[in-house]
């Protein structure tokens, strides 16, 4: 018994810290958006409550459409990277232990 | 359409397609973890489906995968099943595939828009799924036919033997897995060809396992086990290389992670309730059915890129909605599949252990 409430414990504790990285992520969606896109030179057009991205932008273009033109910032690029290990790791964690505390296991 | 430049939205997430896409994630998963490779392959198309360019769709797709792929290497190194020299050298090559795919994608995207990508991609999978699909169904019919023993000693392919034979000096390493020296120079197209397929659907390992299995002679346990290394170094490098051209979506990945790493176990402790020969009928089925779906989205994508006479509103909307139903289709055949064969051998198992039980307490 002591070692399921062990499990039951370090379950409950990679699940919490799964939840927060998720809510980080989607708290800040908007912001791990414009880091992909402007990754690369890009477009930046404000519409209403939405943004459109363009890529390969060019100026007078973009002018056009009332938007601004960023310059890319290639180590964006680390900012899904980063994400998709911590997620990965913590998830990971928390979907074993949550079956093995479920008593899904392998056939011997 | 502009001319450079184009607009490369992701897609809007709203509470309906976040759950489908976890929904696909845990089904993508489980399939993956039963099949042991190339569950990805309803992951794509069904990002597609859900609006994504095809481009963003392998780009994210990658970016789920790498980090899984090293936990899962990592494991299956404990248990001795990875040849890290052999994975490595393919992954290098491999690289080198996936970055001339990028290119390839990316000069799509230019010429022809997200519109491109999703054509290019559709095309490669239906390539990819029929050949590899149409072999993996001949391969469930002879070993269903086999007898158990039969099916333990699959002999080294003849290609296999005489890779292994070939010498040539200073290009050769000794390979664990197929417990053989092998000369790198194999192992360049083979790992191009891997990387290459993975940019383009984000499944490499169609290619990279029966290449190691039947063209190197290496085990199909290994094979897949080394798959992962490879997998990992693609995934890494391809992730970078569509990170810089502002492909990956990194939300649509981590929802399909959520659902894929609860999937990922079910399918693999559903491996040991049923025979191999079970597994490969999944896997041509769920493939066959994944590849009708896409041909559905083609004439879609030729009459918005010209190729074809304009099609009526009415008929794109339906021939869009028979590809999704399809898809859908793969996804729940391949669900029951592996919940069904789980489900049906654990109880078989309790049963045997229930008579086990009452034979010994009788004596």
């Amino acid at each position: 018994m002591a070692s399921s409430h062990a499990s039951l414990g370090k379950t409950l504790f990679w699940g919490g810290l799964t939840a927060i990285l998720y809510g980080f992520l989607f708290h800040y969606s908007d912001e791990f958006l414009r880091l992909a896109h402007t990754t690369v030179d890009a477009c930046v057009v404000q519409k209403g409550v939405g943004v459109d991205y363009y890529h390969n932008p060019i100026p007078e273009l973009c002018a056009e459409k009332g938007g601004t033109v960023v310059k890319g910032t290639w180590w964006y690029v680390f900012a899904p990277i980063a994400m998709a290990f911590a997620l990965s790791y913590t998830h990971g964690l928390f979907t074993g232990l949550f079956w093995d505390v479920l008593g899904l296991k392998a056939k011997k | 359409m502009e001319h450079g430049m184009e607009l490369f939205n992701f897609i809007e997430l709203d509470l309906t397609t976040s759950i489908i896409l976890i929904l696909v994630g845990f089904v993508g998963g489980m399939v993956s973890g039963f099949i042991g490779s190339g569950g990805a392959f309803v992951l794509t198309p069904a990002m597609m489906t859900l609006g994504a360019p095809g481009m963003v769709a392998v780009a994210s797709n990658i970016c789920h995968k790498f980090p899984k792929a090293l936990v899962g290497a990592m494991k299956r190194h404990k248990y001795g099943q990875v040849d890290v020299k052999l994975g490595l050298v393919m992954g290098v090559f491999a690289e080198a595939g996936v970055l001339t795919g990028k290119h390839v994608m990316t000069g799509i995207k230019h010429s022809f828009g997200a519109v491109g990508t999703d054509l290019y991609v559709s095309v490669m999978f239906i390539i990819t799924l029929a050949i590899v699909g149409t072999f993996v169904f001949r391969d469930y019919r002879k070993l269903k036919n086999m007898s158990e023993e039969e099916q333990e000693n699959v002999e080294l392919t003849r290609i296999a033997k005489w890779v292994q034979s070939v010498k040539i000096p200073g290009t050769m390493f000794y390979s664990h897995a197929a417990k053989s020296e092998l000369s790198f120079l194999f192992l360049i197209p083979l790992g191009f060809a891997t990387g290459f397929l993975a940019s383009a659907i984000a499944v490499g390992g169609f290619i990279g396992v029966p290449a190691m299995i039947y063209l190197l002679g290496v085990p199909a346990i290994m094979a897949s086990a080394t798959e992962l290394v490879i997998a990992f170094v693609m995934g890494l490098g391809g992730t970078i290389f569509y990170g810089l051209e502002g492909a990956v979506d990194i939300r649509m990945a981590m929802l399909i992670l959520f659902g894929s790493l609860f999937g990922i176990q079910i399918g693999a402790i559903g491996t040991t309730y049923v025979k191999d020969y079970q597994v490969k009928f999944t896997m041509a089925l769920i493939m066959l059915t994944v590849l009708f779906s896409r041909f559905f989205y083609i004439p879609g994508y030729l009459s918005k890129l010209g190729m074809i006479a304009p099609l009526t509103a009415d008929t794109a909307q339906k021939l869009k909605w028979i590809g999704d139903g399809v898809l859908y289709l793969a996804l729940f055949v391949g669900a029951f599949t592996v919940i069904s064969a789980l489900l049906k051998g654990m109880k078989e198992h309790r049963e045997q252990q229930a008579v086990l039980a009452r034979a010994s307490a009788a004596d």
